[in-house]
Formats: C-alpha cells, structure tokens, sequence
C-alpha cells in the first residue's frame, strides 16, 4: 500500500500518457518501455493553430511530425500552380518521414486543417538516440524501410 | 553587469551539465520536480557529510595558512636572495652586471608573488556567488524542458525545423564541452590531492581545490597549481628541489589529461582551430576578466554552431552539398 502511494506521487501522469499515445503507433514498435520512455524525452511539441502551415513544399526537411489532435491537410502544387490536397492526417498518423532519411526538399505542404498537437522528432536527436540506444533507432529504421518499400511496390504496380 | 549576471549564466550551465542525469530518471516515468528535489536533497546530505569529515583538515589549512602567509612571503625572498648569491658566484659575467640582472629579476618576480594572495581575494566575491549557483540553477533544472518547448511554441511555424536545428548544434556542441570541462577540472583536483598528499605537502588540499576551481579556464589549473604549490613546497621543505617536484607533477597531470581524457571527452565536442581557441580566450580575457575566460570557448562552440548551421541550410539549399543516395539508379528488385 505504502509502496502505491509512493509511486502514485512519483509517477508523472503526463509522461505517462506521452508514453502511451507513443506506443500505440506503428513507428514505434517493438521498442522496449524503457526506451520509449527516451524517446519520449527526445520528441519536441507544439500547437499548430487552423491553417497555419507546417512547412511547405520545396522546404528542406529535418524533422518527422506525429499527429496527437487535430487535423493536418497535405497539399501539392499540380501543373498549373494551384494546391490540390492530397491527404488529410488523423491522430495518431505521421508525415514527414523522409527528413529523417535525407535532407531533400518537402514534396508536398503541410497546414494544419484544425486546432492540432504535433510532436517533432528531429534528424540529429533521432542521431544522437541512436548512438546511444541502437534498439530504439533499427526498430524506427526498419519500419520506414517497410514503408518506403511498400510505396515503391504500390507505384510500381 | 558581467559580474551581476555570472551567477545566472552559472546556473543555466549548472543545470544543464546536470540535466541529463535528471533526464535519464525521468524516462522511466518520474516526475522531474520530485527527482530533482531529491537529487537536491542527496546532494546536500552528501555535501554535510564530506563537511563534517574534512571540516577538520579545512580548519588547520585555513588557520596554518593565515598564520603563516607572511613568513612563506620572507622565506621566499630569503631563499631567493641565497640562490642569487650563489647564481652570481656561477654566471659568467662582471659580479655587479649579474647581480643587478638578478637583483630586476627577482624583485620583479616578488613583486608579483605579493600580489597573488590580493588576486586570489579578488575572486571571493565570485565564490560567494557560487552559493547561489546552485540555487538558480534549481530553476532552470526545474523549467528547462518546459522553457525551450515555450520557445519553439513561439517560433514562427514553418521557422520550427531551423530553430531545432540550431538547438540540436549548440546542444551538441555545448553539453560536450561543458561536461567535459567538468570531468577535467574534477580529475585535476582528485589527482593533484593525491599526488600533493603522497608528496607530504601540509596544504594539498588548498592546492587542490585552487587547481580544480581554476581549471574552469583552459589549461589555468595546473598553472596555478604548480606555482601555488612549488612555493608552499619550497617553504614547507625548504629545497627548491620539493618545488620542482609539484611543477613536474603538475606537468604530469596536464600530460596525463592531455593523453587520456582529452581523447575520450573531445570525440564528440565541437573541433575548434587552436587558433580559434586562443583569440576567443584573448577576446573573452579582455572584454570580460576572467568571466570571460570562463565563457569565452562556449561562446565559441556557440559561435561555430550557428555558422554550421547556417552554411548546412545554404548549402542544401542551393544544391552544393549532395543529399541523394548514390545506388538511385540502380531498379528496384
């Protein structure tokens, strides 16, 4: 009982929340609670208001974006100049990904559709994760392989 | 100002040497308040403990030191004018030409020597700051997180990826140097203690707590090590010979920082131009004492990080620096 109590006023609830939201992605798993916990002092937040832009198109990416509320639209410039939305993000979806590969240009804009919670993982802190806790980074790796495969097989019909 | 604001740039820099440790008790789920609150409370008990166990030996140092700094003072110019005497009767030239060369030498030297306890009075003031140090530093542990995500919350949205860039730079460049310089520090007072303590020296713990303080400034400690110790050594033996002593170990534990913990703490810290280390040492020197010794090679890592980050974004910008994988072409199979 004691013990509960203690651990109760020990236990941050918010953190603990983090952890969870963090585990029910794809992205993330396979990776051990400990190191989830890591991850999730590596990821950075911010609210996105309605219709501000999270980054553009031809922008250099650095950063993978996971959606916790909200809602994000994913647009891309067709032919003759004009946005034609391509995706719209639910929670629990992230974009961006590629940044975490290479730094290339975004291939498409980002704005936030509603009121939206992100949290950023950026390129060089996922670096630094991974010298130190190599688990945490092939689980992440090897997952955005899976994915980059799986869209080359679709594009290639 | 520079002085009014020491305390607080120490302890942003306090909190976040300790900042990692705090953070690798936090990913296990527990709240950060209450860790540090403990930490603190750790710490304090420690620090009573290792009081109240050396608070003796602080004692008889202090007092021996107080009663006698005036005659190490006149053993010094006595011992040095017996040396002369004897150097005079050596060198080859007129006896008065190499006294009177002597004669400028030493009293010059003298001169300075007088002047050390004054300077080292001059940084009480900052010691006294030091208390506060940790009790600023406390708030800064405390809201860190919580201040930089307030800082990216209001960095203009699509500005966000830059601003983490620049944080992520400085952050690397600055924790390895800052941690770094702690490990140093640490490691000169521990080995100059013991080294002083086997050599018999009365006062090697005043020697040492001067070594490691004043290793916060690059290559400082041994220096004041080795010329505050040679000269209690030359007192308290009465040889010049015990000075040469402390000098060589000084010079041993500078070599030995040098071979094997420079290696391991500089892997991963920022690579300044030893050049570049020196001007922003002069720079810091001049514009701020010796503050501004103690920051000026952070200001430089900050410095280098923000001309890194920079350049990285022109370049992948404008397509200097190559971001594709160079197998692209290769079909998917």
């Amino acid at each position: 009982m004691p013990f509960s109590i203690l651990k109760r006023w020990f236990v941050d609830p918010q953190f603990a929340r983090k952890k969870r939201f963090l585990r029910s992605l794809d992205i993330f798993h396979g990776i051990r609670e400990r190191d989830i916990g890591r991850l999730v002092l590596a990821l950075h937040s911010r609210t996105y208001h309605a219709g501000e832009v999270v980054f553009v198109e031809g922008d250099i990416g650095r950063a993978l974006f996971i959606l916790e509320s909200g809602r994000v639209d994913l647009t891309r410039r067709g032919p003759d100049g004009a946005p034609a939305l391509i995706y719209t993000l639910q929670p629990g979806e992230f974009f961006g990904e590629m940044a975490l590969l290479e730094s290339l240009p975004r291939s498409a804009t980002a704005t936030a559709a509603e009121n939206s919670h992100l949290h950023l993982l950026y390129k060089n802190k996922l670096d630094t994760l991974l010298q130190a806790e190599p688990r945490i980074g092939a689980a992440i790796m090897g997952h955005l392989a899976r994915l980059l495969s799986a869209r080359l097989r679709r594009q290639n019909g | 100002m520079a002085e009014a604001l020491a305390p607080f740039l120490l302890g942003a820099a306090f909190a976040y040497v300790l900042d990692p440790a705090v953070s690798r008790w936090e990913a296990r789920g527990l709240r950060r308040s209450h860790l540090i609150a403990a930490g603190y409370l750790a710490a304090l008990a420690l620090g009573a403990a290792a009081y109240g166990s050396l608070k003796p030996m602080l004692a008889r140092q202090t007092e021996r030191l107080q009663a006698q700094a005036p005659a190490y003072l006149q053993h010094i110019e006595r011992l040095a004018a017996a040396q002369g005497q004897a150097l005079t009767r050596r060198l080859p030239l007129p006896r008065q030409t190499a006294e009177r060369a002597l004669d400028s030498v030493v009293a010059s030297a003298l001169e300075r020597l007088q002047e050390l306890p004054a300077r080292l009075l001059g940084l009480l003031p900052l010691l006294a700051g030091a208390l506060l140090v940790p009790f600023i530093g406390f708030f800064f542990l405390l809201d860190g997180p919580r201040g930089v995500e307030a800082l990216i919350q209001l960095t203009p949205a699509r500005r966000v990826e830059q601003a983490l860039h620049l944080l992520s730079e400085v952050d690397a460049a600055l924790g390895n140097y800052l941690r770094g310089i702690l490990i140093v520090a640490g490691a000169i007072a521990a080995a100059s203690f013991v080294g002083l303590f086997l050599m018999g020296l009365d006062d090697a713990l005043f020697v040492a707590v001067i070594a490691g303080l004043s290793s916060f400034v690059p290559y400082l400690g041994a220096v004041l090590g080795a010329l505050i110790g040679g000269a209690l050594a030359v007192y308290q033996f009465g040889t010049l010979r015990a000075g040469l002593e402390v000098v060589l170990l000084f010079a041993g534990i500078r070599l030995a920082d040098e071979a094997l913990l420079q290696p391991v703490i500089a892997r991963h810290s920022v690579r300044l131009h030893p050049l570049a280390f020196l001007l922003a040492l002069v720079v810091g020197g001049e514009l701020f004492g010796f503050l501004g010794l103690v920051f000026a090679v952070p200001a430089a890592c900050i410095l280098k990080a923000l001309l890194t980050v920079g350049w990285s974004w022109y370049s992948t910008a404008t397509g200097l620096a190559p971001a594709s994988a160079t197998s692209a072409a290769v079909p998917y199979t």
